[in-house]
């Protein structure tokens, strides 16, 4: 599976002593860790820990209160979610968001929307909206050219809609899920929606991409399919990965990288086997009787 | 130079064809198209490649993986070296690999992907002759750095090469095939014993896809779905014989999970498909149609029951009145047009089926509806092509007449079927003593097959000769007979009864679970998986109904009535090959299956009615476990007048 020696390229992402409060929550509290190229980088801790809110943070859903982001040398007090997109940072979610009642390939395809101009962007844009295409009309700055281009067949708009739906395929190829092109995503199983999802992340053609608990909710068979998809990912597309992940048979095979958070705090850092020695790790997961807890109550 | 092998049957092609597609992929969501003298061209390159690698003439190379145009070439372009090609059954364990190619001795093998890979790198510890590994697909072959893998483009890049400093190389080492020479080894699956090497020669291959393109008119305007394995005799008749030979196109399918998508979408005009694919659709249409609006449900319904009444009729071009003639036109109309069109099956001409036989139902379902489904009987050994329906000559319960050229008799004292033609394989490959046993000095071949030739002269095939047996009741006891006419209700998925030198027959049965769970949804019976399913009173009761009505039909043979089934139970997992109960082709192994449910088997025969049973299973990854369960054991009520002698 796995080379012993895995070699590494210079820092994607930094993040410097990062605070994100909720009113008076601190939901992440001075935390730092920086992410390199290539790198399986995988983000554990107990629940409520703050994995989630790091990952909002770093493609720019949540904005910090203090701290900096340094993405591609960079460096911004907080991101914004379409800077995010636009650099090359997809993601996918903990609780699957797809478009239920559009195709595996339509929803492959929407991946593609940064990356597209003219009409072909409009007519996923209407389609996300169930907009008629009739809406072209409220278009009237660009009603004429566009219009008459986009009407007919040939043309430049049907150059750039083969290309983006060749990407699209190769996600497909990659994924295996051919057999399931045309189905509409809302009637999938979980784990091949989970998959799908991963798929629309792909097609945005990432620098770094993040996982959010990209095994919950999988049985065995499932879970093995989808390590070998990320390693695959890594390995063909040389893909920055940073996940979020329960599992810790998962985290601990597939990770190059842990950092372990607790109560919104950085606890440790290390190498898988590092991490896993970790007394500090083992009591935030294993729990432990706190002397000031017992006082208090 | 007449065209007397495969790769002088390609340069006639290209010269005569060469723009006409030859092969399509489909890859990406497209069909790729390969004409004639493109595949040429591949398979030039890849036979330069090849040789340039160090492949001398009659070494083996073992072909393993999906079919893909690819892989095909590649079997051609061995062929052009005088190399011998021996596909392999893809989706078997490594330790089945592993015997075939140290049999075959195979020294080079180009696969399909890492899978593949894998498994032969994990049969190249035991089998050293083999000594090069080549792949199609890149992905996930990264970080394999043993010198000796190599990926097809390499072979190309290579070929390439070759080709710039050794110009005419090709069509002189063409020029050197004949047609007496080897072309392919096959390994059968055999339902006993080790798999055995056939021999088949270009003579045998292209004698029969002649013959067959000849008798059924095949042109090159055909379109054909290549998605039977690669080792598989029928691959190899129909997707490189008759493709060749004919001239038309082999279509290869995205993956083995798009099967029906791409068959909808290429519309073969010409179809072969085992009974069990045909089984599958059938239960599909109706699964679905049951789940369909009440309109829908009623018009299918209606024009189906129509369909039934005269579509056979109006097939055969028999006497149909103008009513009926119209009833039925609306019917392709509304119904059996969309539906056929659903399965892919609007082009189709011809359609064929063999290796088991078909539930007459469902035979005469796909009758119906204007498909001319027709059954054909052949071997490996044969180069398939033993017997076929002539049309408007069409039984479910025969298999037809014997092709031209094929001469078929049967054993009166054994009753097994013998043929005799040019497509009669050479030998078993290094197996002299098996090759004698089937093959007289005269060229007869023993099939194996119980069988007798009917009153309209056709052949019907009951048994395997040496399952046939007889009851203590003496009585006849056809096994397969039994188990095919049990198998025809669609919620039993395998069966194997059991009776020679018994005082009865019994049965053990493996449900469909697609059927069944259907048929416990609709009806509230809840369950949690296949053993509870299976162990459910409700479902008993079911197939207890099922396997009276097979003692009914029996009780109308005289010779067979004493055969009715007494007792069966459900068995708690589905049969299956990677446990080694079926051959790949999904026979059943009676030999291994007695010894594995000995216990079961005698409480068949005994009087409780209930056992435990314990069965090592084998997972898909290699993995092994064991599934137990305690299994009941009912007894079916028996038909008509004759009780069974019952001996003590």
């Amino acid at each position: 599976m796995k080379h012993a020696e895995r070699t590494f390229g210079d820092t994607l992402l930094k993040v410097d002593n990062i605070t994100l409060r909720f009113g008076g929550v601190k939901a992440i509290t001075d935390v730092s860790f920086e992410i390199r190229e290539k790198q399986i980088f995988a983000i554990i801790g107990p629940n409520g820990a703050g994995k989630t809110s790091m990952l909002n943070v770093i493609n720019g859903f949540y904005h910090p209160q203090e701290g900096t982001i340094t993405y591609k040398g960079n460096p911004r007090h907080q991101m914004k979610p379409h800077e995010a997109a636009e650099t090359g940072i997809a993601r996918t979610f903990q609780n699957v968001a797809l478009f239920r009642g559009m195709s595996t390939l339509d929803n492959v395809m929407t991946g593609r929307l940064l990356k597209m101009s003219g009409p072909s962007m409009r007519y996923y844009h209407n389609k996300l909206a169930n907009m008629p295409v009739i809406n072209y009309l409220t278009y009237p700055a660009m009603w004429f050219g566009d219009f008459l281009l986009d009407s007919l067949y040939w043309g430049p708009y049907q150059k750039e809609e083969v290309a983006h739906r060749k990407a699209a395929e190769e996600v497909i190829d990659f994924l295996e899920i051919q057999s399931i092109r045309r189905t509409p995503v809302g009637r999938l199983p979980y784990g091949l929606q989970k998959r799908v999802e991963l798929g629309r992340a792909l097609a945005m053609e990432p620098d770094l991409l993040l996982l959010d608990e990209p095994m919950a909710g999988m049985n065995l068979e499932e879970k093995e399919d989808m390590c070998r998809f990320v390693i695959d990912v890594n390995d063909e597309f040389g893909t920055t990965i940073a996940l979020i992940e329960h599992d810790m048979g998962v985290v601990m095979d597939i990770s190059d990288h842990v950092v372990v958070l607790n109560y919104g705090r950085k606890i440790s850092e290390g190498t898988p086997a590092v991490v896993q020695a970790d007394q500090d790790v083992i009591d935030a997961y294993l729990g432990v009787a706190h002397e000031e807890d017992l006082i208090e109550t | 130079m007449t065209a007397d092998t495969f790769p002088k049957l390609l340069d006639r092609n290209a010269r005569e064809r060469g723009p006409r597609p030859a092969i399509r992929e489909k890859y990406l969501g497209i069909w790729q198209t390969f004409s004639w003298s493109e595949t040429r061209a591949e398979v030039e390159t890849i036979a330069h490649g090849l040789a340039a690698s160090g492949v001398q003439r009659g070494d083996r190379i073992a072909i393993v993986g999906d079919n893909r145009p690819n892989l095909y070439w590649s079997i051609v372009a061995a062929q052009a070296l005088g190399a011998i090609p021996v596909p392999v059954y893809q989706d078997s364990v490594a330790s089945e690999l592993a015997y075939v190619l140290q049999h075959a001795e195979v020294s080079f093998a180009v696969s399909e992907d890492q899978e593949q890979i894998d498994k032969l790198l994990e049969v190249q510890e035991t089998t050293p002759a083999l000594k090069t590994l080549v792949y199609c697909d890149p992905r996930g072959m990264r970080e394999y750095e043993q010198d000796f893998i190599h990926s097809l483009d390499e072979i190309k890049q290579a070929g390439e090469k070759h080709r710039a400093a050794n110009a005419g190389f090709y069509d002189a080492e063409v020029a050197r095939g004949q047609g007496s020479d080897t072309a392919i080894f096959l390994y059968t699956s055999g339902t006993t014993g080790n798999p055995k090497g056939v021999v088949l020669t270009y003579g045998n291959l292209i004698s029969m896809a002649e013959m067959s393109v000849e008798l059924e008119r095949i042109t090159e305007d055909e379109d054909t779905l290549a998605y039977l394995p690669m080792a598989w005799v029928g691959d190899c008749v129909f997707s490189i014989g008759q493709s060749y030979v004919a001239g038309f196109c082999s279509n290869c399918p995205e993956s083995q999970q798009t099967f029906l998508t791409d068959l909808k979408e290429i519309g073969p005009t010409y179809f072969f498909a085992p009974p069990r694919i045909f089984e599958n659709i059938l239960t599909s249409v109706n699964v679905r149609m049951q789940d369909a609006g009440r309109t829908k449900r009623r018009l299918f319904h209606y024009f189906m029951a129509h369909a039934k009444k005269v579509g056979v009729k109006i097939l055969q071009r028999e006497k149909v009145g103008a009513g009926d003639r119209f009833k039925y036109w609306l019917g392709e109309l509304f119904v059996y047009g969309p539906l056929k069109n659903t399965l892919g099956m609007s082009r189709v001409r011809r359609v064929y089926t063999a290796g088991e036989a078909i539930g007459p139902d469902i035979f005469d379902f796909y009758r119906s509806i204007g498909l001319n489904m027709k059954q054909l009987y052949g071997q490996t050994e044969a180069s398939v092509f033993v017997t076929l329906q002539p049309d408007n000559e069409v039984y479910a319960d025969t298999v037809g007449k014997a092709c031209p050229g094929v001469e078929v008799k049967v054993d009166p004292d054994s009753r097994e079927v013998l043929y005799r033609s040019d497509g009669v394989f050479k030998e078993y490959y290094k197996n002299e003593e098996e090759t004698r046993k089937t093959k007289t000095e005269d060229g007869w071949v023993h099939t194996g097959d119980a069988g007798f030739i009917d009153h309209n002269g056709h052949l019907k095939i009951i048994d395997r000769a040496k399952d046939v047996g007889v009851l203590n009741n003496g009585s006849m006891f056809a096994p397969k007979y039994l188990e095919n006419k049990l198998k025809f209700f669609p919620f039993i998925q395998e069966a194997v009864t059991f009776g020679g030198g018994r005082d009865h027959a019994a049965a053990m049965i493996s449900i469909d679970i697609d059927a069944v769970g259907n048929w416990a949804e609709r009806n509230n019976v809840s369950y949690a998986s296949y053993r509870e399913l299976a162990a459910k009173p409700a479902v008993y009761e079911e197939i207890r109904r099922n396997i009276e009505q097979v003692n009914a039909d029996l009780a109308e043979d005289p010779e067979l009535a004493g055969a009715q089934i007494a007792r069966f139970a459900l068995l708690h997992k589905e049969l299956d090959a990677d446990d080694g109960e079926l051959t790949r082709t999904r026979k059943v192994r009676r030999k291994f299956i007695n010894e594995r449910y000995d216990n079961l088997i005698e409480a068949l025969y005994g009087s409780q009615s209930e056992v435990h049973c314990e069965v090592e299973t084998t997972f898909e990854d290699g993995r092994k476990g064991v599934s137990a369960a305690d299994i009941a054991i009912m007894d079916a009520k028996l038909t008509g007048g004759a009780p069974l002698a019952k001996a003590g």
